[in-house]
């Protein structure tokens, strides 16, 4: 069984796979963007936190 | 609206912009998503020659238009930059080439999944598939040259005449499906594209929420990019302090 056939119980069934597949890879990509943002914004606001309170 | 825009330029003045339009593109890219994505997944008909598997157009012809689009933008913001020495032009020009890449990665991915039902091939040496290939390397290079330099200010400069260069590379993308004989199909927005008035609003309704996405993240990622330029000023370690109690 391949995996075309294996996922055509899905919408659009013999493109399934593909257009899932696509719509899937597309919304890691943007969740990956938002993610790396979020992170690079905490780590930004401690480590200067840090940093101001070491000159106090 | 001019004296708006100018105002832009100082750090403080430009990091609460940002803070305040962030609600106005978050809702806005929410909604237009999820309209956009119920309009393309079960509005839209089939199409007469590709059935269901056509679909993936919603969402390679929006992130292909925007990977281009942003590479402009980057561009023309280095641009202003390098000419009238505007700090946060070059914050705009940094933060928007991850986002760019981003699309480009989506336009390159969706492209090829859609081409192994299509033409039986994940990937094929074509003009198009090339060109913008080039372009997912004009902004990993852009990226790591911007990060080569400890100076931003040193780094703004070099990394935005390697953007500038690289413009180039747009009318290739955009003319390649006209100018070579390619596998790639013809324009879908236009003459003798798409025309099922379905198919072309759930289009629509992608490309504004993939320019909404944009300037969601851009407003998001430049806001970090401005506190860690200007972490010596007063107002950003109030800022700071202010967030982390």
């Amino acid at each position: 069984m391949t995996m075309i056939e294996f996922f055509s119980f899905l919408p659009y069934g013999k493109y399934a796979f593909y257009v899932w597949l696509a719509y899937g890879i597309s919304a890691l990509t943007i969740i990956a963007l938002f993610v790396t943002a979020r992170r690079n914004h905490f780590n930004t606001l401690s480590s200067l936190s840090n940093k101001y309170s070491r000159i106090k | 609206m001019w004296k708006w825009i100018q105002r832009q330029a100082s750090p403080k003045v430009f990091y609460h912009t940002c803070n305040r339009l962030v609600p106005w593109f978050f809702w806005p890219f929410i909604t237009l998503l999820i309209v956009g994505l119920y309009w393309s997944l079960v509005i839209s008909p089939a199409d007469y020659q590709q059935g269901d598997g056509y679909r993936i157009i919603f969402i390679h012809v929006p992130s292909a238009i925007l990977s281009m689009m942003v590479y402009a933008v980057m561009a023309i913001a280095g641009g202003i930059g390098l000419i009238w020495q505007i700090k946060m032009a070059e914050v705009v020009a940094k933060v928007s080439a991850p986002i760019g890449a981003g699309f480009t990665v989506i336009a390159l991915a969706t492209g090829a999944i859609w081409g192994k039902p299509m033409w039986g091939a994940w990937w094929v040496w074509d003009a198009r598939l090339t060109s913008e290939l080039v372009l997912l390397f004009l902004y990993l290079a852009y990226m790591s040259l911007n990060s080569a330099f400890d100076n931003p200010r040193t780094a703004a400069k070099s990394s935005s005449i390697l953007a500038i260069v690289g413009l180039i590379n747009l009318p290739i993308i955009h003319y390649s499906v006209k100018w070579w004989n390619t596998l790639h199909q013809g324009y879908s927005v236009g003459t003798g594209g798409i025309k099922d008035p379905d198919m072309q609003i759930a289009l629509a309704l992608m490309f504004v929420a993939s320019i909404l996405l944009y300037a969601l993240l851009v407003t998001i990622k430049a806001r970090t990019e401005v506190i860690i330029r200007e972490q010596n000023s007063r107002w950003v370690e109030e800022e700071v302090r202010s967030l982390m109690s």
